[in-house]
């Protein structure tokens, strides 16, 4: 009787998760991070007239707009067969990574409620947010197979290719996600400053023009930032798969290995401030 | 009456072990110092310390329910996420059996979604499986009985109707630990009686319960025991009967 520990047992309430134990808990909770965007997604546009045409409809308008502007009023082809192509195919993988991003900024920020009602581990909310985006970036698949079709293009067997370019993709966008989330947590000004940072980026990163062209010698910093910005040679991956444009390969190899680094740098950065999220 | 309560006689085991917990937060002020001190001195940033849990020791065993009182601010809810794991502790311990499960007013899931997508989406999230939630959907839903409404988004809900959102979504796993804090004191009368039976029914497979109440009768009904709390720290601590005469002579 007097061996009896009545406390033998217990453990801490917000005891730490190893980091297998945490995955283990984030794997057993992956349906709620396919069903919580899909509830986001399906609620978007549930109060329009024309409802989930939407999901079409914008990207293809989108286009339309480029259409206009670059094929009509501007007439510039600006060297590129196909600029129309090239252009739909830049745009929407790079508001992939930007939406993933700024999203992530907000998945902390706005669950508030959600974490303190429920415990879960905090990761699977930036998950949740760039699983949306990758279902919303289906939408825009779309619209750049409609102009690949409609311009001449095509569709080729290169499109086998695509899951491989966008789990790339994707640990770019995971990674800079868990980075957004933390950083605008401990500093809410962040909201504010990353849709600049991404105005910014859109700029040098090969996305309305091709950026390796001004990159040359007489501007060292730009190339070697054009060089180390993974989000260029991602979007030549993707221009690869739907128009055949040249690859740089060892380029894009430094830019699969940027992006890995960038995920399990950002996955730490975000699970080591795991217990100050939702404090209010 | 500040001594924590004996440990029930006999070889029952703890579910639930507090050891002079405190807890402080920063809060921003209503008035924010200006930018130029903000940058001259982090310190004059407008922030206060609030320390709204200083001290705090109790053990409670299983199949134990303890009611917790206290007067509005007495750090009642704040000791309730702590314990949860959803508050961070500034020092002191709190040592659990199993996770627990808090339900609370504040905890709002997902305002535009309906009541029947916040239960299912609550479940995925506290770890059922989709093929568990399917499974068990209807009788979660069934037992809200709110009819046609749970097809209506939450935040069209009055609390009430929320309170039973979240109440099944909080016992869904019969939890082991089952921190509610006043959320069932919205409920009518008919879904209190039908909480209080699940209730029971969760205690009675050797769980926890702790609950916040201002009102002392729904206290008595769900607990033996009570727990007084004023200022962040316990002012009584016993059966129910005696904290409760306590608490009402004080005011």
């Amino acid at each position: 009787m007097s061996t009896f520990d009545p406390a033998a047992g217990l453990r801490p309430t917000d005891a730490t998760l190893s980091a297998r134990a945490y995955l283990q808990a984030l794997w057993r909770r992956r349906d709620f991070a396919v069903a919580m965007p899909a509830e986001t997604i399906r609620s978007r546009h549930q109060n329009t007239f024309l409802g989930n045409v939407w999901h079409l409809g914008n990207p293809l308008l989108t286009v339309g707009v480029y259409l206009i502007v670059f094929g009509g009023l501007l007439g510039a082809d600006r060297g590129i067969d196909n600029y129309l192509l090239w252009l739909t195919v830049g745009v929407f993988t790079y508001r992939l990574t930007s939406s993933s991003v700024l999203g992530g900024s907000t998945a902390i920020t706005s669950n508030q409620g959600l974490m303190r009602a429920l415990k879960f581990p905090r990761a699977l909310l930036p998950i949740s947010v760039v699983i949306g985006e990758i279902l919303t970036f289906g939408f825009e698949l779309a619209a750049i197979a409609v102009v690949a079709v409609a311009t001449g293009q095509g569709l080729s067997s290169r499109l086998l290719a695509l899951p491989f370019v966008l789990a790339v993709h994707t640990m770019l966008n995971l990674g800079g996600a868990f980075i957004a989330a933390r950083l605008s947590d401990g500093f809410r000004d962040m909201q504010q400053i990353i849709p600049f940072l991404f105005r910014l980026l859109q700029f040098v990163s090969g996305v309305m023009y091709p950026i390796g062209r001004y990159a040359d010698s007489d501007h060292a910093w730009l190339h070697r930032f054009v060089v180390w910005n993974p989000i260029v040679h991602i979007l030549e991956m993707y221009r690869w798969v739907f128009m055949a444009a040249p690859v740089d390969v060892p380029a894009a190899l430094l830019s699969i290995g940027t992006s890995a680094a960038v995920l399990v740098f950002g996955f730490r950065f975000f699970v080591a401030a795991e217990h100050r999220y939702g404090r209010p | 009456m500040s001594e924590p309560a004996p440990v029930a006689e006999g070889h029952t085991p703890l579910s639930l072990r507090v050891s002079d917990v405190h807890i402080d937060y920063e809060v921003f002020g209503d008035r924010r110092a200006g930018l130029r001190s903000r940058f001259a001195d982090r310190n004059a940033s407008g922030r206060s310390l609030v320390h709204a849990v200083r001290g705090v020791s109790f053990d409670v065993t299983e199949g134990e329910s303890v009611g917790v009182m206290g007067s509005n601010g007495s750090g009642k809810s704040t000791l309730l996420a702590a314990i949860a794991g959803v508050l961070p502790v500034t020092s002191g311990e709190i040592l659990v059996a199993d996770e627990p499960k808090l339900m609370g007013v504040g905890g709002a899931l997902i305002g535009s979604a309906s009541g029947y997508r916040n239960i299912r989406l609550g479940c995925l999230a506290i770890g059922m499986s989709a093929d568990e939630v399917d499974e068990r959907i209807d009788d979660l839903v069934a037992f809200t009985e709110l009819g046609d409404a749970i097809h209506r988004p939450l935040n069209t809900y009055s609390s009430g109707m929320r309170a039973r959102v979240y109440f099944v979504v909080a016992t869904a796993l019969t939890p082991r630990i089952l921190l509610i804090d006043e959320a069932l004191a919205v409920g009518d009368r008919h879904f209190r009686r039908k909480s209080r039976e699940r209730i029971a029914e969760i205690i009675g497979a050797a769980g926890t319960l702790l609950m916040v109440n201002h009102s002392l009768g729904e206290l008595a009904n769900y607990c033996e025991r009570g727990i007084w709390l004023e200022q962040g720290e316990i002012r009584a601590d016993g059966p129910m009967d005696d904290v409760v005469a306590a608490y009402s002579v004080d005011d």
